[in-house]
């Protein structure tokens, strides 16, 4: 029982890191539904580094690294060329399934490194995740750098009259939010699941998607919302632990996809929103051009 | 960097022969402006006159292609609004340049330089309430902007402007989205900016009374030139209009007295809710009968836009009941309503009225595809539609190569008579016209409320909402000034004017004699 | 950009001719081939030898023919079925639930004929083909209606919804067909029992009749979005809803209605693949790959622009490529995936190539006045 509770913290750091990432860019207006593909990139490079040089940071750098890179490749999509951030974001997705089937193929199978080192019980990444948090809701809510990121994604035209370089800050967001995105995927692949296979995010990077729209763009509930997640999803791997034989464990395994949905469904009623009110970044999504 | 002295009377930003072309227009021709410390000079002309490539220009947002600028003697190029901000340009737009959903103070310090990295709001807020004290604003710095009325917002915009060291202030259109009494305040903060030596420049379209009223002087522009340029004491509002247009007199309106007919629309005790969930409209009652028109006067924002929707079908109610040629039509679907004949003419005639990746033929389709007569079994004919604008688009004088263009290459005024064309090509039994006028040209305003009163004439039952108390008195039959979702009351147009209805507009109840 | 007394500008397209989109659109095809050939060339291998290996198996050969005109004709299927809702401006990305509910429907119905134990059992196909077919559609209905009226009821995100429901799909097919599920081959293995041999779907030269659905059901939906009354509602929400809205048109119902009939034929794509294509019949072991294959829809509905008589060649051009990207990789002792790194590299040539549907490059003379007037506003 303790052991599947450390591993849903492990599952709810990788949930926390990912999610936070792209809180960061939807803060900012910029909408990337290509997380899955940017963690699988940083997952899977993250994992071949790591395997071939045998240096665990070694792999998580170069997973930032090209976490960034695809950040300023969806930036120039979406900021410079003004395209649509979902066609963008879809292209990445599928551009980083495509292409990491492809590349991670010839190192299909487990790690051969020993485990990450625990400290006080949990995966170091875990307080890692945490300080992310707070450092995070700390920028956003407290500085100057913060107000700016969130006034360029309420409104852009108006962060642009009072002096404010729209690209460069949504630059910013966008390639921090890739770098963590990267991060996250190489937590997923080097101390989570370092087990390489085709597509094995499963699914991990549209559920954070799904968590920011949660938590209502705060850093803090996102994090109760990636821990319910995290535990929700070591439930459906082994049911046993709460309702043994009930159902299939391949029905288990829909359950937190289903139970996203649900969430989604209960925060898009008119109830939840005139109650709750709308923190929507209002210009999410939506390409800015200087008139 | 020249910096800007604030001396009374001494030259502080000076334009000369500002020219811009854009493809195809020539927007500013070789124009000369100049203004000193503790003056206040207006810039008037109608849209497409040039302001608002003049007003981009003086705040860098635009380059200017030939001329010169000058801030306190020496030359500036400014690349960015950034640049203008810095050397004292203060620029209050009229479309809101606030974020509501961040406090008043947030958005105060959105891109001070002093700032800070961690933001010290507790410093900001005593300098700024210092401030807002000196000229006059009422503001509450931790509400939210969403939460403040439209004279507030653009106070708050006014002391953002001066928080980041002002010495210029250009208003643009300053007193279009105000009550008379916020209007009444406005001018007397402006006056008071000006007494601390501020330089501020007003932008005005139609307004002349307000120009009159507080400026030193006047710039009048026309096509891209100046035409005029007068100290303000030695003008009259005719000879502003006369250099404004060219011409003297503004409005020729049909106006013939029509016969009432049966009553068309009758609403009772009706009340809806606002986006956020508020009552928008309580407890309205009126009715409209054939060749009526009732005329909603209000500053925008006080629940017209909710009532429009209503009766269109497009918003909910919480009670009351809405009845058309005496059937209960409350629940009824947008749509069954046009097949029932109500007509609506939205304000947003961009992002509502028509849509701007369809050609003209598949915009009139948007009254039509649901008609049998023009899609038989539900197969569009676009070639009877096709008939139908090209027709249309004579008839109502809609300037275009054709109807395969698409909706957005159409100007405002052209936009708006090909939207009216299609909604009274329906021969509605009731019109909704919300805002038909609202930003556009002489020209183009005259035509439609020729049109409105023609469908008067053709039994039409119209619901006219205006925010221009001239524009609601000189049309209606009746006026009913609208104030936080309320009438305030109902007037014969003949017994009102502009003092009266203009009071109500802001919540006040002066007595009303009847003629 | 200035090149010699010439400067480049960029300029917004008013409304991009058919022709001009099909040109961008050839060249973005090019553009990733010439990129793919970087993939060759790291695997060592030359890239026109690597191309013609593809192309001269996708499409000369006579046992690659038919293979690539069958995943042809599932990418057709999966494009029509995104091609619906993008019209209205919604994103399918439901694709893959929503044929693997085409499958199951289909089977299902198999399963209550009692088809289960063994695939010499007789069904008269004049009534089992069409009832598999109309399950299947039905089946990809009901799971693409949920998005629909989750989107158009309450706004939810489609995006993420219908990603949601790709993996409850995949794990219900996994349910449904391993470890002593309902539909679980009797023999035992991870994948479904065998279509009735009764219930092949006719063929001519080895390609099923499910062509002919395809492109009657392209030619079909061409047809409907240039003339009927529904089509224009569709338009009108995608292009603008709140105008749409203003004219009618019932903002809930018109995505509920798109993600249905979206969905109906991506359920046909499911039918189409597990029940007509030779020597598959069953829910195979590998169902997955089918799922990502039909990805290639959406990359076919972005580069069709929205018309289902340009996603015709396009989806022939991508069944070959894939097709015979596997050959290649087989052939050229490639590593594993080659089919989807194409997948990756065509998606974001594409997404690139979107500023050109939006933006053309005008060239002017440097000294000059622009002459081009455009739109005066």
């Amino acid at each position: 029982m303790l052991e599947l509770f450390v591993r849903s913290l492990d599952a709810s750091t990788v949930f926390t890191i990912a999610a936070l990432a792209e809180l960061i860019g939807q803060r900012s207006g910029i909408l990337n539904v290509g997380i899955e593909g940017v963690m699988l990139f940083g997952a899977t490079l993250g994992f071949i580094v790591a395997q071939t040089t045998g240096d665990y940071l070694l792999g998580i750098i170069v997973a930032i690294a090209i976490g960034g890179i695809i950040g300023l490749i969806h930036g120039f999509f979406s900021i410079t060329l003004g395209g649509d951030q979902v066609v963008s974001g879809k292209g990445i997705w599928i551009f980083g399934f495509g292409l990491t089937t492809y590349i991670g193929n010839p190192y299909t199978g487990p790690l051969n490194l020993p485990r990450i080192a625990k400290i006080g019980g949990a995966s170091p990444f875990f307080y890692i995740a945490g300080a992310l948090i707070i450092i995070v809701w700390f920028v956003l809510t407290k500085t100057s750098l913060g107000l700016k990121i969130r006034s360029v994604g309420e409104n852009p035209s108006v962060a642009e009259v009072s002096g404010i370089s729209v690209s460069k800050i949504r630059y910013l967001c966008v390639v921090t939010s890739g770098m963590l995105m990267g991060l996250a995927g190489a937590v997923y692949a080097l101390d989570y699941n370092p087990v390489w296979n085709y597509n094995f995010i499963m699914g991990w990077g549209f559920i954070a998607l799904a968590l920011v729209f949660f938590s209502m763009w705060n850093p803090i509930i996102l994090l109760g919302g990636s821990v319910l997640v995290g535990a929700l999803w070591q439930l459906a791997l082994n049911p046993q632990f709460v309702l043994p034989g009930i159902m299939s464990r391949y029905l288990w395994r829909t359950v937190p996809f289903g139970i996203t949905i649900a969430a989604l469904l209960v925060m898009s009623t008119k109830w939840f929103r005139t109650r709750w009110g709308a923190a929507k970044p209002e210009a999410l999504g939506l390409p800015y051009k200087k008139e | 960097m020249p910096q800007v002295s604030l001396s009374r009377g001494e030259m502080v930003l000076e334009a000369r022969g500002i020219t811009k072309r854009f493809p195809g227009v020539l927007a500013n021709d070789n124009i000369d402006f100049d203004i000193k410390g503790g003056e206040i000079h207006a810039i008037l002309g109608e849209n497409g006159a040039g302001k608002t490539t003049l007003m981009n220009i003086l705040f860098g947002f635009y380059q200017p292609d030939e001329g010169e600028l000058f801030i306190g003697g020496k030359e500036v190029n400014f690349k960015s609004p950034l640049d203008a901000i810095e050397l004292g340009i203060g620029m209050v737009h009229q479309k809101r340049k606030l974020i509501p959903a961040h406090s008043v103070i947030e958005n105060i310090m959105l891109g001070h330089p002093h700032a800070g990295n961690i933001l010290n709001k507790n410093k900001a807020k005593t300098e700024i309430a210092e401030l807002s004290e000196k000229y006059g604003f009422k503001i509450d710095l931790n509400a939210k902007v969403w939460q403040l009325s439209e004279g507030q917002k653009q106070g708050v915009e006014i002391i953002k402007a001066l928080y980041r060291g002002a010495k210029v202030l250009i208003l643009d259109e300053p007193t279009s989205a105000l009550s008379p009494p916020e209007t009444k305040n406005l001018l007397e903060s402006i006056n008071a900016m000006a007494q601390h030596n501020l330089a501020v420049v007003p932008f005005i379209t139609h307004k002349l009374p307000i120009v009159l009223a507080i400026s030193d002087r006047v710039t009048v522009l026309r096509r891209g030139k100046v035409t005029a340029q007068f100290k303000t004491k030695d003008v009259t509002e005719k000879s502003l209009a006369k250099s404004m247009i060219g011409r003297e007199v503004i409005f020729k309106l049909a106006r013939e007295e029509v016969e009432f007919g049966n009553p068309v629309l009758q609403v009772e005790n009706l009340s809806a809710n606002s986006e956020r969930g508020h009552l928008a409209i309580q407890g309205l009652s009126f009715s409209i009968r054939e060749g009526e028109i009732f005329g909603i006067a209000g500053v925008s924002g006080n629940g017209q836009e909710e009532l429009a929707e209503v009766l269109a079908g497009l918003r909910k109610t919480v009670g009351g009941r809405v009845l058309l040629d005496g059937e209960d039509i409350t629940h009824h679907s947008c749509l069954k309503r046009w097949r029932k004949g109500v007509g609506y003419i939205p304000a947003e005639r961009n992002d509502v009225g028509s849509i701007g990746d369809f050609s003209l033929t598949e915009n009139v389709a948007m009254n039509y595809y649901f008609d049998d007569r023009y899609a038989p079994g539900g197969i569009i004919s676009y070639q009877k539609l096709r008939t139908m604008t090209e027709e249309l688009i004579s008839e109502y004088g809609v300037a275009t190569p054709g109807p395969e263009i698409t909706a957005k290459s159409l100007s405002g005024g052209n936009l708006q008579k090909l939207i009216l064309a299609r909604v009274l090509s329906l021969k509605p039994r009731l019109l909704i016209a919300n805002l038909p006028t609202q930003g556009l040209d002489v020209g183009a305003i005259e035509f439609v409320q020729n049109k409105l009163l023609q469908a008067k004439k053709d039994k039409t039952a119209i619901l006219l909402i205006s925010g221009d108390i001239e524009e609601a008195l000189a049309l209606s039959d009746w006026v009913a000034p609208i104030y936080e979702g309320e009438f305030m009351d109902i007037i014969p147009a003949k017994d009102a004017n502009m003092d009266i209805v203009g009071a109500m507009m802001a919540g006040l109840r002066p007595k009303v004699e009847t003629k | 950009m200035k090149i010699g007394s010439y400067e480049l500008k960029l300029e917004k397209r008013e409304r991009i001719s058919g022709f001009k989109a099909t040109f961008i659109s050839l060249i973005s095809i090019i553009c990733a081939l010439l990129l793919f050939s970087l993939i060759f060339l790291e695997a060592g291998v030359n890239p026109l030898i690597g191309y013609k290996e593809i192309f001269s198996f996708a499409f000369f050969n006579p046992n690659g023919l038919p293979l690539t005109i069958n995943r042809s004709i599932f990418i057709l299927l999966c494009t029509c079925g995104f091609i619906i809702p993008f019209r209205a401006g919604l994103w399918n990305i439901g694709m893959v639930g929503q044929l693997y509910a085409g499958a199951l429907g289909a089977f299902a119905v198999l399963y209550a004929l009692g088809a289960r134990p063994t695939p010499s059992i007789y069904i008269a196909p004049a009534l089992g083909i069409p009832l598999m077919m109309l399950a299947a559609g039905m089946g990809g209905a009901v799971i693409g209606g949920i998005a629909g009226y989750i989107r158009g009821r309450f706004k939810v995100n489609e995006i993420v919804a219908t990603m949601m429901i790709n993996f409850i799909g995949f794990w219900i097919v996994a349910y449904m067909i391993k470890e002593g599920g309902p539909f679980m081959n009797p023999v035992g293995r991870s994948e479904s029992f065998d279509l009735p041999y009764s219930l092949r779907a006719p063929q001519y030269m080895g390609l099923p009749f499910t062509l002919v659905v395809a492109l009657l059901l392209a030619f079909l939906l061409h047809w409907f979005f240039a003339k009927t009354r529904l089509g224009y509602q569709i338009k009108a929400y995608g292009l603008n809803p709140s105008a749409a809205r203003y004219a009618g048109i019932n903002p809930v119902l018109i995505p509920f209605l798109v993600f249905i009939l979206g969905g109906f034929i991506a359920g046909l794509a499911g039918y189409h693949y597990f029940g007509a294509v030779p020597g598959v019949y069953k829910i195979a072991r590998n169902y997955l790959e089918y799922g990502d294959l039909s990805f290639y829809g959406i990359i076919c509905g972005l580069i069709a622009t929205g018309n289902p008589l340009a996603a015709i060649p396009i989806s022939l051009l991508f069944g070959g490529l894939t097709n015979g990207g596997r050959f290649a990789q087989g052939k050229l002792q490639t590593g594993f995936g080659v089919d989807y790194a194409l997948l990756g590299i065509m998606m974001i040539t594409m997404v690139a190539f979107q500023f050109f549907y939006r933006y053309k490059i005008i060239r002017v003379k440097h000294d000059e006045e622009i002459t081009d007037v455009g739109a005066i506003r």
